[in-house]
């Protein structure tokens, strides 16, 4: 059975994801900020790097699978944060356990979101974070920004996501001839504790991000239907899937665009 | 009451249920308004919830709606569309109707 770690394993999407590959027979190693079995702040450079060390003492023969799920939404405000805890707390890490993944050859699979294809993203921000990759600069620049705008947190969580989104695409070469695949996963709207809190106004506006499969149903999907593919993009059965951003939203995305192919 | 002014009620009160319900089952809508706004793509929907939940989203976010409608004959009407914030001088055609009467084809074009 294979060794997995994953990062924001204690809730949501991650914590079905934990459970799918425990339920496999596999080893999960939990990295979140409570209630995990590597409890650390993937926001901080420390935090990272105390988990990229825990991990090369609790995997030192390597990992059959990373995925990076940790994230917060726009809502929160945070600019600095969103960008250190979605994109840098998923590529630092990533790139410091790079050598774990090449022992075993295995498989990276970051989360991000299905609002990248909609046009919404800050694409200066997403240019800066993917070009210049200077954290501490960026975290000042976005600081700057209107933390009251639901809009604009809306576009920093979509700049974040989009660029996590093509770094994969740019990566994936190059880790796939060093025999570890990396691919992204899209989620759609997912029942969570944080969903289950909202407002009526709140749900209202979630109900207009249909999920086709759910039509006249829920408008949230179940984690565990994130879960089940994202395990499958683990697995054996998809050696042949990478650089891929894997849309699981029920048919959102081809709904609300459905002429964009590629 | 004319099918193309049942599809313009239901665009002025936001109805998205009432527009799907216009629709054959597999009717679509091919609307290249929004690309003269230079903002958005094309929307080419399809299937009769297709436009339901298209359209409750369109609506319920502010991203389309329509005034100033005028029809123009039994399958044609224009109006202004208000497109996420922009304007576009529209003009709607009732392509293809089955035989329950229903919408098989409808296309909106920039006037």
């Amino acid at each position: 059975m294979g060794v997995y770690a994953i990062t924001g394993g204690s809730s949501g999407i991650g914590a079905a994801t934990k459970d799918l590959l425990k339920e496999q027979g596999h080893q999960v190693i939990n990295i979140d900020l409570k209630d995990g079995d590597i409890c650390v702040n993937l926001a901080t450079p420390e935090g990272r790097q105390e988990a990229i060390d825990k991990l090369h003492e609790m995997a030192p023969d390597g990992l059959d699978g990373l995925i990076c799920n940790a994230g917060v939404s726009g809502s929160s405000g945070n600019y600095p944060l969103l960008i250190s805890l979605n994109y840098f707390g998923t590529i630092r890490l990533a790139r410091g356990v790079y050598d774990l993944l090449k022992l075993k050859k295995g498989s990276l699979v970051v989360t991000v979101s299905n609002t990248i294809s909609r046009g919404t993203a800050r694409m200066d921000i997403v240019d800066l974070l993917n070009n210049v990759g200077d954290e501490e600069k960026i975290r000042e620049i976005v600081s700057r920004y209107d933390a009251s705008s639901p809009t604009m947190g809306q576009d920093m969580y979509v700049a974040s996501k989009y660029a996590l989104a093509r770094w994969v695409r740019r990566i994936s070469v190059s880790w796939a001839a060093n025999g570890v695949r990396v691919n992204a996963l899209a989620p759609g709207n997912v029942r969570t504790a944080m969903t289950d809190s909202l407002s009526d106004a709140e749900k209202y506006a979630v109900s207009a991000l249909p999920v086709p499969t759910h039509y006249g149903e829920s408008p949230l999907m179940d984690p565990s239907e994130i879960a089940n593919a994202m395990v499958f993009l683990l697995s054996e059965q998809a050696k042949g899937i990478n650089g891929i951003v894997l849309f699981v939203d029920g048919g959102t995305d081809a709904l609300l665009n459905s002429e964009k192919v590629y | 009451m004319k099918l193309i002014e049942k599809y313009i009620n239901a665009l002025e009160q936001c109805d998205h249920k009432a527009l799907s319900e216009l629709f054959a089952p597999e009717g679509t809508i091919r609307d290249y308004c929004p690309t003269s706004t230079g903002r958005a793509h094309e929307y080419h929907v399809y299937g009769r919830e297709a436009i339901d939940m298209f359209f409750r989203n369109k609506f319920v976010f502010r991203q389309y709606h329509i005034y100033g409608a005028e029809i123009l004959n039994d399958n044609q009407a224009k109006f202004f569309a208000t497109i996420g914030g922009y304007c576009v001088m529209a003009i709607a055609t009732i392509r293809r109707v089955d035989e329950n009467g229903l919408i098989e084809r409808l296309h909106v074009r920039p006037k």
